[in-house]
């Protein structure tokens, strides 16, 4: 079972999915194109509240003209040590400041979550049993210190400038 | 040196109890391998032949008393009684429990020690010069950069999952003590003609299957843009290096294939967005870490002076060793002094807990507190005044380790090797008893001057066998161990790949070669000053080759 | 075909261990149940998969083995340093592996 999860709970009814052969997107659902395909889409229309899934081999740089037409990108770890969507996430946020949702698909395991986090996704397709059983009981295995800014917004930490601290309320 | 403060505190004990979960779910089986491996690599928990391994971090090298003696706890604790300093100046022990890892990473913490990002596709430990702070060549001290690279890179949640293990090293003299020229990025500090200081910067270098010379990207990169440029160099790799093929996944081969000169656009290009950002470092900061690395206060100990002269005249074996072990330090009264873990016939790099803790007492009464490991795996003491090293080469030779052999044919590198490794194809350590035992004769070594022999156990070249003067790669070969033999390798500031010889030898025959090659040099150099290595750059493998295989062709292996 | 025996890495310590006949994992190779078909090399297999998934040992592999002079001799020299520890005196109470069992 996949649930969709944000640091404000878990989802429900969510639209969005990926299209595969078999799996199309119903009518209370938008695909997430892949991105040559929004692209085009884009290019060919007017359509806003657009969602596009990046993969790893992707250009997410290539997004730019269009990211005022996007609702969600999606960011793919196919294998949870595939690390080039925690660059792809930096880059929406930092590079080209995008600021609507962006979501973690693939393999999502609850000790990347927090990385995920500080790198700006800010929302997580979720099938692994245990990372699901962690985020229903709120048990995050992040750390608080960090030694270094991403693309997250942090509170200053202590000693060096490249130091940064998550604060929980 | 370094000291932790509340936030690197905080941040230890935190990971600590992370990995302690992470523990707890594994064997209570809530977290599958595949999953747990990524994680327990990135706390330094190999899984080995014979159990796992523990490799213990010791940034660029450098720890204190206190530090070392919680290695020997470890050792007589957690382990048999012993650990392995290995080329990048860390530690390992080879029979740790991975039920006791979160409870020997809690013990680390409570002396600023740590094993984190010490393996996994993560960036490594930052080394540097062993004679940091102390050499009389040195531009800086290379350790304050070491120092913010190590915080920035640690748990760096972009660049935790890179393709693969991502290795820098800096140094700050014109001599290359740090191997930078073999690693992903090497880092040569230096001077502009203003006085400021920068670096050189080197990508792409590395040894492995597919040995390789850094290139360099950058002439001069100001101090302050350092995590700015290293930050759009990693960024790069990220999401450019090749993962389709872990033979294939480390920055050498993207600078090989996608040209350097190109590599290093892009990179000035994701450079160009970051330069000046909160990544740009203040230098209020940097000078509040290089202040941790200040010298100690080295007061004038010229008694030390005719002290030595009087001990050498009395003692041959003493002055042998001084003259070979202990190299010039700034202070005139002072030396650099490297005990050597290479004794005759012995496990290269290996220590017990009672040399560790014999170390540490040295260390602080002779040594201001300060050690260091070399990439060499022998230990340096970089403060002793040379009023003291009569009284400290005493204590030495209680505990095995004054063996005079510095930069000699017995000081070999080896990697643990099939002996311990799940990698290797061939054992290393016993060739490296032979070959030490062979020319252990004080009078040999001296005669021969001058010559690194590394050993690889397979083609990982931890053993940095490449950059050997003389260099073992071990392979399997129907079953059976063979050995081949590479010349003319060099890890200093004139790098070079050592050149393939010929067919590889049986292990009962590897030692016979090595005297053959060393006999072929003494007949051949020019006198007794000309080093190995000069003389094989002078003349070329093809007097070798022609003494080892006669006049038949020599196929490589 | 070579006889085979099932070998792992307990998950706890790491210690090298063989199957035994009571399927039991134990640290001596000497100790080990020997396959001697194909079908018993699959029921290895098998109970080796089944002792990954439940998380009692990991890096499971069969290893080919013959009987020398009595004793269990794996053909691979690796194997042998696994079964017997390192080739040389390493620490303070611990042998060294016996050299005529890891010669080739």
């Amino acid at each position: 079972m996949t649930r969709i999860w944000r640091e404000t709970g878990f989802v429900e009814n969510d639209p969005w999915v990926i299209e595969t052969e078999e799996v199309k997107a119903t009518e209370d659902q938008k695909p997430l194109l892949p991105l040559d395909e929004m692209i085009a889409r884009a290019e060919e229309s007017n359509d806003v509240g657009l969602g596009v899934l990046i993969r790893p081999a992707d250009d997410v740089r290539k997004l730019e003209p269009y990211l005022y037409r996007i609702e969600i990108v999606a960011v793919d770890f196919p294998a949870f040590n595939d690390g080039r969507a925690f660059s792809h996430a930096s880059l929406l946020r930092d590079r080209l400041g995008y600021r609507n949702e962006l979501r973690a698909v693939g393999d999502v395991l609850i000790d990347q979550v927090p990385l995920m986090l500080r790198c700006g996704i800010d929302s997580f397709s979720v099938k692994n049993a245990t990372a699901l059983k962690r985020l229903e009981e709120g048990r995050l295995p992040g750390i608080a210190e960090h030694y270094q800014p991403t693309a997250r917004h942090a509170e200053k930490g202590e000693g060096y400038s490249w130091r940064r601290r998550t604060v929980t309320a | 040196m370094y000291r932790y403060d509340e936030f690197d505190h905080a941040f230890v004990s935190s990971r600590v109890e992370q990995f302690r979960d992470q523990v707890g779910r594994r064997l209570a089986g809530e977290l599958a391998e595949d999953a747990f491996k990524p994680l327990r690599l990135m706390n330094g928990v190999y899984l080995q032949l014979h159990a796992y391994m523990l490799r213990v971090a010791i940034p660029y090298g450098t720890l204190n008393g206190k530090q070392m003696r919680m290695l020997a706890h470890i050792a007589r604790k957690y382990d048999r009684g012993y650990g392995h300093f290995t080329t990048r100046q860390n530690i390992q022990y080879n029979w740790p429990k991975l039920s006791d890892t979160p409870d020997i990473l809690a013990e680390l913490a409570s002396v600023e020690m740590h094993a984190l990002q010490t393996s996994g596709n993560c960036i490594r430990n930052v080394t540097a010069d062993h004679f940091a702070g102390a050499a009389a060549d040195e531009v800086a001290d290379p350790r304050p950069y070491a120092e913010i690279l190590r915080q920035w890179s640690s748990v760096h949640p972009e660049f935790s999952f890179l393709p693969r293990k991502f290795k820098i090293a800096v140094t700050g003299a014109e001599r290359d003590r740090a191997a930078i020229q073999v690693h992903d990025i090497g880092l040569h500090l230096k001077k502009n003609e203003e006085g400021e200081i920068g670096f050189a910067v080197y990508v792409g270098g590395g040894q492995g299957r597919t040995p390789m010379i850094a290139k360099k990207i950058k002439d001069f990169l100001p101090e302050e843009d350092l995590l700015s440029y290293t930050t759009a160099i990693m960024r790069v790799y990220n999401l450019h290096g090749r993962r389709d093929n872990k033979y294939k996944a480390r920055i050498k081969i993207l600078v090989h294939e996608t040209g350097a000169e190109e590599l290093a656009r892009q990179v000035e290009e994701e450079f160009s967005h970051l330069q000046g950002t909160e990544l740009k470092l203040p230098d209020a900061d940097i000078q509040a870490i290089a202040a941790y690395f200040a010298p100690p206060a080295l007061a004038d100990r010229a008694e030390g002076w005719p002290q030595l002269a009087g001990w050498k005249k009395q003692d041959e074996a003493f002055a042998r060793w001084v003259d070979q072990n202990v190299k010039p330090h700034k202070h005139p009264d002072y030396g650099m002094v490297t005990i050597s873990l290479k004794p005759i016939g012995g496990i290269p790099g290996d220590a017990s807990d009672v040399q560790m803790d014999a170390i540490a007492d040295l260390a602080e009464e002779f040594a201001f507190d300060e050690i260091r490991i070399s990439h060499e795996q022998n230990v340096i003491l970089p403060h002793v005044a040379l009023a003291d090293l009569e009284p400290l080469y005493r204590a030495l030779v209680a505990q095995n380790l004054a063996t005079a052999n510095a930069g000699l044919i017995t000081d070999i590198i080896a990697c643990p090797g099939l002996d311990y490794c799940a990698l290797a194809n061939a054992r290393s350590i016993p060739l490296a008893q032979e070959i030490s035992s062979r020319f252990g004769a004080a009078e040999r070594q001296a005669e021969i001057g001058e010559l690194k022999i590394k050993i690889s156990g397979c083609i990982n070249a931890c053993g940095h066998h490449h950059v050997g003067h003389i260099g073992l790669l071990g392979v399997e070969k129907k079953g059976a161990e063979l050995y081949q033999i590479t010349l003319g390798g060099s890890g200093d500031e004139n790098t070079s790949i050592g050149e393939i010889i010929g067919r590889g030898f049986e292990p009962n025959k590897v030692t016979d070669a090595v005297e053959t090659i060393v006999d072929t040099y003494l007949g051949l150099r020019t006198s007794n000053e000309e080093t190995f290595l000069e003389a094989y750059r002078r003349v070329g493998p093809q007097p070798f080759k022609e003494a080892l295989y006669g006049d038949a062709k020599a196929e490589a292996a | 075909m070579t006889d085979k025996v099932l070998t792992a890495n307990r998950l706890s310590d790491g210690i090298a261990v063989w199957l035994d006949a009571n399927g039991h994992w134990v640290e001596d190779l000497q100790e080990a149940i020997v396959a001697r078909h194909a079908e018993a090399v699959a029921s290895l297999e098998a109970i080796g998969k089944r002792d990954f998934a439940e998380n009692r040992v990991v890096d499971v592999a069969v290893v080919e083995v013959q009987e020398q002079d009595g004793k269990l001799w794996p053909l691979r020299l690796r194997e042998r340093i696994r079964a017997q520890g390192p080739t040389m005196e390493y620490a303070a109470g611990y042998r060294a592996a016996d050299p005529a069992f890891i010669a080739v």
